[in-house]
């Protein structure tokens, strides 16, 4: 009971109790994966075009995993930046619709170890989203932007195993939106009477699982080499909403491969690092 | 302990992948021609915004339409088909565009007296060869240097303040100031703000904008103000007046719109032709793509500008002045800025 309410502390309200993050012999070392993903990508945007587009995508994030405290070995804080690039074409291959997108995400994570070789991660995220939509053939509905923020209740599982006489490790990231705003104007209103002449009336909308649902995971395998980590796997990505009486969707699925590594930072007054580890700064 | 982890994520896992498929999206009607006409019929039927202003009775065009249509026709016949469909929407910002052909209905100035000659404003008495040009407008001193002369062909060709600064410095010493939006059929809409804004000495409210919020033929927003800004650097005092005809379309339209408002302006020549409507677009399961009129707009009054704005003065070219070499409404504007000052 002490635990759940603990879980439903952090993610809805994301409380960040830093202290010292470094005693006198222990470093919290960052947990950075660079990751880069190509795949197939589908989008039905109302606003643009009543079909739906589909083509391949481009995808790069940086996650950063670290514990919060020396003292507490079981609570985690995640950041994550990813950025996105596709073109996707209309079933009659006559249309073009291009779109880039930008996300970043601050998660907290409370650490379970159910068995010896199985730690699972289960938390919150919040995050902020933003896309846009272009499709260039359309005349005064050229572009649509996708603007939210989510709070998100997210799960990631770590699971040891030998393959082929190496130790590898299996990581599945899961995520789903529950809470938050997303902006969705009406499939009439043109972004002139929008911004030009600032009518937002009904562009902004409270989002919740009843008119957004998505879902995203990841499943990885890292492998560690002679000098460096390496991970690859998938990315299954669903998510649909709907607003002013309109329903949007943007699916993607894809290959994924990056790297893997630890390591600290130290910066400002009171991070100053130990003597023994030299800056060209200094 | 194990099993119960499994159990939780295992629902989680179904939970999530469930979710997403709760929400129904629209049926798009089959790649064939009756599922191509059907979903052309239901978008002008639930995001045209003119079908009742017109009492154009958009179930019984489709009725007669649908008879029509045949499963043997070429391609060319169905977009021929489909075509004369929007025609009956009498809107020149109906376009259905494929990769052969494009749909239009040009009545709306088709049917009137142009009004206009190209080669009239470029002999030597109004533009000359020795014009200047600075972004989209081309300007000249005209009637002995006494009166600027500014012709705007596009509101798709841009300009800026700085280019306004040097032609009204250029006109300094003119008495009045002849802008000619004839034959211009429209483009930005900022455009056309941003050009009417050198004729106001307050933000003065000049029209509204709706839009659709619903399929309903008359679901629409409540009007939102549309406010033209007074520049704050550069302002013309002195008469202006503004030519137009019924080829002054869209954007210019809604230049004609604002501008009726300034204090130092009139508007002479024909009435514009239109398009209240701001066009957006949207396309069919074959990939044809459709324009139409989706936001009606208003003069200050609410009332509808997509059948055109009268002038305050009505002129039209005379045929003896053109054999003579004289624009007519032009001329107008000249004697009326001569008799003001």
């Amino acid at each position: 009971m002490k635990k759940a309410g603990f879980l439903i502390l952090i993610i809805f309200f994301n409380v960040s109790v830093y202290s010292q993050t470094r005693n006198a012999d222990t470093y919290l070392l960052s947990n950075v994966a660079n990751t880069f993903g190509f795949g197939a990508i589908s989008v039905l945007d109302p606003y643009l075009s009543p079909l739906q587009y589909n083509g391949i995508g481009l995808k790069y994030d940086n996650d950063n995993l670290r514990f919060l405290d020396t003292e507490k070995l079981n609570l985690s804080r995640q950041s994550k930046f990813t950025i996105t690039a596709a073109e996707a074409l209309n079933p009659a291959f006559t249309s073009l619709m291009m779109l880039v997108g930008a996300n970043y995400q601050y998660g907290m994570y409370y650490h379970f170890q159910p068995i010896s070789d199985l730690k699972v991660l289960a938390g919150g995220s919040c995050d902020v989203d933003f896309a846009v939509k272009y499709l260039p053939r359309n005349t005064n509905n050229p572009v649509n932007m996708d603007m939210s923020t989510n709070l998100n209740i997210s799960a990631m599982a770590f699971y040891k195993l030998k393959l082929l006489k190496r130790d590898v490790q299996l990581q599945l990231s899961l995520q789903s939106p529950l809470l938050g705003c997303m902006f969705v104007p009406q499939t009439g209103a043109s972004y002139y009477e929008l911004f030009l002449l600032g009518n937002l009336t009904d562009a902004f909308h409270f989002s919740s699982l009843h008119n957004k649902r998505g879902f995203q995971s990841r499943l990885l395998l890292h492998v560690p080499f002679k000098r460096s980590n390496w991970h690859v796997g998938f990315d299954f990505n669903m998510l649909k909403y709907s607003a002013n009486g309109a329903v949007y969707k943007k699916d993607d699925f894809g290959l994924v491969v990056g790297t893997t590594f630890d390591m600290i930072s130290f910066s400002g007054r009171k991070n100053l690092p130990p003597s023994n580890f030299k800056s060209i700064t200094e | 302990m194990k099993k119960i982890l499994r159990t939780h994520i295992l629902l989680f896992l179904l939970f999530a992948l469930l979710l997403p498929s709760c929400m129904n999206e629209p049926v798009m009607p089959p790649n064939t021609n009756e599922g191509n006409f059907e979903a052309l019929w239901k978008i002008i039927d639930t995001r045209y915004c003119y079908l009742d202003y017109k009492n154009i009775n958009w179930d019984s065009i489709h009725d007669v339409y649908k008879t029509r249509l045949a499963t043997d026709t070429t391609e060319f016949e169905f977009f021929d088909l489909l075509g004369d469909m929007l025609a009956e929407l009498k809107d020149g910002h109906v376009n259905l565009s494929s990769n052969f052909d494009r749909s239009r209905y040009w009545n709306w100035y088709t049917d009137y007296p142009s009004n206009f000659s190209g080669s009239l404003i470029s002999s030597s008495r109004y533009l000359g060869k020795d014009y200047r040009v600075a972004g989209g407008f081309m300007y000249q001193k005209i009637a002995n240097d006494s009166i600027g002369y500014i012709y705007y062909g596009s509101f798709s060709d841009g300009f800026s303040d700085t280019n306004m600064w040097y032609i009204m410095n250029y006109f300094i010493d003119c008495k009045g100031l002849i802008i000619d939006v004839r034959d211009n059929g429209g483009g930005s809409l900022e455009s056309a703000e941003a050009l009417a804004s050198y004729f106001f000495k307050n933000d003065t409210v000049t029209g509204y904008i709706r839009h659709k919020i619903g399929d309903g033929h008359s679901d629409f927003s409540s009007p939102q103000e549309i406010v033209t800004k007074a520049n704050k650097k550069i302002q013309w005092q002195r008469p202006l007046i503004v030519l137009s005809n019924r080829l002054s379309y869209s954007a210019t339209n809604d230049f004609i719109n604002r501008i009726k408002a300034s204090p130092n302006a009139l508007v002479i020549g024909d009435q514009t032709g239109g398009g209240g409507g701001l066009p957006f677009s949207s396309e069919l399961p074959n990939g044809w793509s459709i324009r139409f009129s989706a936001s009606p707009m208003f003069d200050r009054d609410m009332q509808h500008t997509e059948w055109g704005i009268q002038p305050d003065i009505i002129d039209s070219l005379k045929v003896a002045d053109v054999e003579r070499g004289y624009d007519t409404i032009i001329e107008k504007a000249i004697k009326i800025i001569n008799q003001s000052n």
